[in-house]
């Protein structure tokens, strides 16, 4: 019983025991094989439909990051398709140094080869290389294509791992300076920095595509591959209104006469078509190279700054004086930059002078206030009512009684005083605005200015002072490009135009998306007026302060100035003294086509030249004019008066009988003096292929030999013109004479292209310059 | 009368093998696992496989082989009286001792850890063993201890005495996981033994202390914390192979990108048709695909508790349930490591991860909680 009674007991507690791992079992199942794959499910439905999307795109960029297609820049053609700007392919060069320091690579070794390949810094890139918190550490950006293969040949021969190139652009200008503050640069970043490149910055850059196309991690080929195309599409193309043989003589002529006349400055110019408003040449000098636009080319400036800079770092390095240095350093290495990538024609005001009584006395003309038949007395200085000034001519004995044109013809302060009171503030005012000289132009280019003028209610309250200053274009500010424009309008028949340097926009594979037209805004003057006006002009140019401008087979018109610095003061606080002086052209005057603005920013006044626009811009204008004109297809037309200012080519006579020669040499507007008594010529003076005056005479020898003997170039400066003609006839020499031509006592050569003493074959030709010491603009 | 004889004697494996038919429910999830895994080994391994060995079917044709072979072993295993188990049970421990030991002098390392012991083509990982070896040692003990269980001197001193150099072993290694899963399959059967719960708070505690202690030694281990909870930070580095398993589990969506299409698989996501292949599995098949498979390594383990608690005697009911709770561990801590739901641990997924022997292995485990369903009755006491 008792056994029977244990073994109950104990069957029991088995039972218990038993029924306890079942329970416990159960309770296990739920937790393992339910509560923790309901968990899992859980969060997979949240990773893998609820955050869906997100992971997706992850998973995309992780599996296609490596692929992005970069769009070319636009290219910038000049008006006959000359590429002003294009971009080509160059690399940038990257490591890996988390791939590095697991391939073991000597970095040291490395670091080494790379700054001497590359041309960097040896201790930063061993910086970078050890960096192995990133994978992607940037050398060097856009080596070109030989350094390219140097470190190709260096990563290949040594097998070396963790160096990386991808391809990038590069902006090549292959002009180098030509027009360089219009078409500026694009920066570092491939952004467009200044000038067309920043104007035109989302035409120009394109859209950087993307293909997105699956790729294995280590580039393999997936069997399953998706493929998305984010075209990039290429920068459109501009196609320029600028010319860059224009350009060219625009730039030549502007910085010879800068270096003639020694213009401390530099200076201005710019070519406009008078009937579109297309600008076909723009100049501002000192200028850059947009190829290394970070450099100063100013070497007086550049030098300056290396001064600078070399005294900065002489001191203690984290010094207060380190530091100052530098900034100051850098400050100035900035304002250097910024002012060499300055479009002036564009972005300054300038104080016009008389260039701008042509506005006043269009105006005038076109509101009957004055006519060609009205007088202008100048007896030296006059005295205004509501003025407290007395105003005086610049000359001093006075202009006496004037016509109008002659008013212009001398420039007479005096008279455009008149004109502008007979004007009246009120028109005055309404004419100025009518030709646009008080908003922008509109051109296609950044930071256009538009200089600042009188307020209406200065121009007609009761004192006359700013009404006469501003008739004569003093004491206010206007841009080039904004007189240009509007003395377009007074020789064009009136229309004022919106200028423009973009003349067509172009994809990338050449088919016009835009073109722009000419855009006439209004008519300023009747075609009356203009007429008038250009007849005027022309006067200027034939018997007025502009003589130098006349361009030898075109027919020119155009008005000098010569500025004053109102607003700028020397160190003592004194007005400076300095001037800009300026010619604005326009030919051929009798059917307009071009206007040629030239402005030089202060002529030495060290040198002794008589400084003037007349003087230095007008010659400055014929030399453009005579260079771009048969470029632009406006053939001359040589007056029997103009042969001299030409220079022919002397053909070659030898072996002629003396009525050959004679023929030979008239088609050449040549003469000839012969030397003895031979049947053919057996030499001459010059030789042939030499570039001499028209009009002039040769020596012909008919038997005998021509003398070789050279002569020395004698000093001219200083001579009139008889004078000059005399003593190159004396040495056997021609001269080529430039500036104006009228023989007067006040008219004496202020330059000589060959320097006094230099020895010359006989017979060869001198450029001289004679300038008119008695007028001023 | 058959009851009766039962109780009166010993179970024998003569009996045993005259027990009735398989449990054909968890032998048909158990095939139906294996054979999914093996399709799914063709597509995840095909790209690494190519790169690698040359052949796009490289690693499918073998683990097609050891599934054929595995599945033949489970058959075999079904075969063979659970009891035997019982009286080898500490040869086999004492074996997985050594093993671990030896692993630590000749293994080969891969990842920092030594985890593999080569012999000629095989490969075994001893930790494997020990698994197996804890579950029917343990469970043989536990079975004859009855009410002692609730005793510090039978209950809990010997196993923790059983655990500790096997812990230690594994820490050497190191290998977390396996560390992992023994503690928790052991705390388990002493669970189901009748183990007190007071014993379970300082077992716990004991646990606690001591994964708190083994993270802030192994500094690569903490890291591994970091990188879990913020991988995009560590996306180049420590959680480069999460991350990229997310991007596949997160780019399947619901109905995934199609069988054979994963991208991920090529070559971005490492290990992908071995620990990580189930992410594979959800970008290629998406929620319902995964959920679906999840749903049948659930019905299996859930067959093998109720196999588990239908055994005739309580060694059986704890081998089948350590068995299935090894199984259930290790899918569980598979996905959850892929998902960043627990931090990365090198934890392969049973039926679908690469390895011959591994996949052997477990359909051997499989093969003897077959044998126990054999036996199983229809009530529950």
């Amino acid at each position: 019983m008792s056994n029977s009674d244990k073994k109950q007991t104990e069957q029991r507690k088995t039972d218990r025991i038993n029924r306890q791992v079942v329970s416990r079992t159960m309770i296990l199942m739920i937790l393992c094989g339910v509560c923790a794959f309901l968990g899992l499910l859980a969060a997979l439905f949240n990773l893998m439909v609820l955050h869906h999307e997100e992971y997706e795109k992850k998973a995309i960029r992780n599996q296609t990051s490596s692929i992005a297609v970069r769009a070319t820049r636009g290219v910038i053609y000049d008006c006959n398709m000359n590429i002003l700007a294009s971009s080509y392919t160059v690399q940038d060069v990257y490591v890996n140094p988390q791939e590095i320091e697991k391939a073991g690579e000597d970095t040291g070794l490395m670091a080494s080869r790379l700054s001497e390949i590359l041309e960097v810094d040896r201790d930063t890139t061993l910086q970078r290389i050890l960096d192995t918190d990133y994978a992607y550490k940037p050398i060097r950006k856009k080596i070109p294509q030989e350094t390219a293969d140097k470190l190709l040949e260096y990563v290949n021969t040594t097998g070396v791992q963790g160096i990386y190139m991808e391809p990038s652009q590069q902006r090549y200008y292959p002009y180098g300076s030509l027009a360089a503050q219009v078409l500026g640069f694009v920066n570092k970043d491939d952004i467009g920095g200044e000038g067309l490149e920043a104007y035109y910055e989302t035409t120009l850059e394109g859209n950087s595509g993307k293909v997105i196309k699956t790729r294995g991690n280590n580039g393999t080929a997936m069997l399953y591959t998706y493929e998305k195309y984010y075209d990039a599409s290429n920068g459109n193309n501009l196609v320029l209104t600028i010319d860059s043989t224009v350009q060219y003589y625009l730039e030549k002529n502007l910085q010879s006469a800068i270096d003639r006349y020694t213009i401390e400055n530099g200076g201005f110019a710019l070519v406009m078509d008078v009937n579109t408003g297309a600008i076909l040449g723009m100049a501002t000098l000192g200028s850059f190279d947009p190829n290394d636009y970070l450099e100063v080319y100013d070497t007086a400036k550049a030098e300056q700054l290396e001064a600078l800079y070399q005294s900065a770092i002489a001191s203690p390095k984290g010094s207060e004086a380190y530091t100052e240095g530098l900034n100051e350093y850098n400050s100035k290495m900035a304002t250097a930059r910024l002012k060499q990538w300055r479009n002036r024609a564009v972005s300054d005001g300038y104080e016009p002078g008389s260039t701008f009584k042509l506005i006043t006395l269009a105006s005038a003309l076109n509101e009957n206030a004055v006519t060609l038949n009205d007088t202008f007395y100048c007896g030296g200085a006059a005295d205004f009512q509501g003025r407290s000034q007395t105003l005086h001519c610049w000359k001093h004995e006075g202009h006496g009684q004037q016509s109008t044109a002659q008013s212009l013809g001398n420039s007479c302060n005096i008279a455009f005083a008149n004109i502008g009171l007979k004007l009246g503030g009120q028109k005055f005012y309404d004419y100025v605005n009518a030709f646009g000289l008080t908003e922008s132009t509109g051109v296609d280019l950044p930071g256009e200015g538009k200089g600042y003028f009188f307020s209406k209610d200065l121009l007609t309250g009761a004192s006359t002072a700013s009404l006469i200053s501003a008739s004569f274009g003093q004491t206010f500010k206007i841009t080039p490009l904004q007189l240009v424009r509007a003395v377009s309008a007074i020789v064009n028949g009136g229309y004022l135009l919106e200028p423009y340097v973009v003349a067509e926009v172009q994809d990338s594979e050449g088919n016009t998306i835009e073109k722009t037209e000419p855009h006439i805004l209004r008519q300023v003057i009747s075609e009356q007026t203009s007429a008038t006006m250009r007849t005027l002009m022309e006067f200027v140019v034939t018997d007025g302060t502009a003589t130098a401008a006349k361009t030898a087979g075109y027919r020119v018109g155009g008005k000098t100035g010569t500025s004053e610095k109102i607003d700028e003061y020397d160190a003592n606080g004194n007005q400076v003294e300095d001037k800009m002086v300026s010619f604005i052209g326009v030919a051929p005057i009798n059917d307009p086509k071009y206007a040629v603005l030239v402005v030089l920013d202060t002529p030495s006044r060290a040198t002794g030249l008589y400084i003037g626009g007349g003087a230095m811009a007008a010659p400055t204008v014929k030399d453009i004019f005579t260079d771009i004109l048969p470029h632009l297809g406006v053939e001359p037309d040589y007056g029997a008066d103009e042969i001299s200012a030409v220079n022919v080519v002397v053909p070659n006579v030898l072996g002629m009988t003396a009525d050959e020669t004679a023929t030979a040499l008239k088609e050449r507007s040549l003469k000839f003096r012969s030397v003895g008594s031979g049947e053919t010529a057996t030499g001459q003076i010059p030789a042939a292929g030499a570039s001499i005056p028209g009009d002039s005479e040769i020596v012909v020898y008919f038997g005998g030999e021509a003398p070789e003997e050279t002569v020395t170039v004698p000093d001219f400066r200083g001579m009139t013109v008889s004078q000059a003609r005399d003593a190159a006839s004396y040495y056997g020499l021609y001269i080529q004479a430039r500036g104006t031509d009228k023989i007067s006592g006040y008219i004496y050569v202020t330059y000589q292209g060959t320097e006094p003493g230099t020895e010359v074959p006989r017979g060869s030709t001198v450029n001289v310059e004679f300038t008119n010491n008695s007028v001023q603009d | 009368m058959a009851e009766k004889t039962a109780e009166r004697l010993p179970q024998t494996e003569q009996k045993a093998n005259d027990r009735g038919l398989l449990d054909l429910p968890f032998l048909l999830l158990t095939v139906i696992l294996v054979s999914i895994g093996v399709i799914m080994m063709y597509s995840a391994s095909y790209p690494r496989a190519f790169q690698e060995e040359g052949n796009g079917m490289y690693y499918f044709i073998r683990q097609a082989i050891f599934a054929v072979a595995g599945i033949l072993v489970m058959l075999g295993f079904s075969r063979i009286g659970y009891q035997i188990w019982r009286r080898f049970a500490f040869t086999i421990l004492g074996a997985a001792i050594v093993l671990l030991i030896l692993v630590l002098i000749i293994g080969r390392s891969g990842g920092g850890a030594k985890r593999w012991i080569y012999i000629g083509p095989v490969s075994i990982q001893p930790s494997e063993l020990a698994k197996f070896g804890v579950v029917v040692s343990f469970s043989g003990m536990i079975a004859g201890l009855k009410d002692k269980i609730r005793t510090l001197k039978y209950g809990v001193l010997p196993f923790v005495i059983m655990l500790v150099p096997i812990v230690l072993l594994l820490a050497l290694e190191p290998h977390l996981s396996a560390i992992v899963i023994i503690c928790l399959t052991a705390a388990a059967l002493l669970y189901l033994g009748g183990l007190p719960g007071k014993w379970f708070l300082m077992l716990f505690a004991a646990a606690a202390v001591f994964i708190g202690a083994y993270l802030a030694l192994r500094g690569y281990a903490s890291d591994r914390i970091t990188a879990w909870l913020h991988p995009e930070d560590f996306a180049q580095t420590k959680g480069y192979q999460v991350l990229q398993s997310l991007y596949a589990i997160g780019s399947g969506g619901l109905f995934g990108l199609g069988f054979g299409k994963s991208r991920q698989k090529y070559l971005y996501l490492p290990e992908e048709h071995n620990d990580y292949i189930f992410s594979i599995v959800c970008e290629e098949l998406g929620f319902v695909g995964a959920a679906l498979i999840i749903v049948l390594f659930a019905l299996l383990i859930i067959r093998g508790y109720w196999i588990a608690m239908h055994a005739p005697d309580r060694f059986g009911k704890l081998v089948a349930a350590g068995l299935t709770t090894l199984l259930a561990l290790q899918v569980a801590l598979n996905i959850g490591v892929v998902s960043n739901v627990l931090p990365s641990t090198g934890i392969s997924l049973p039926f679908f991860s690469y390895g011959g022997t591994a996949l052997i292995v477990q359909l051997a485990e499989m093969g003897i909680v077959l044998n126990i369903s054999r036996s199983c009755k229809n009530n529950l006491l």
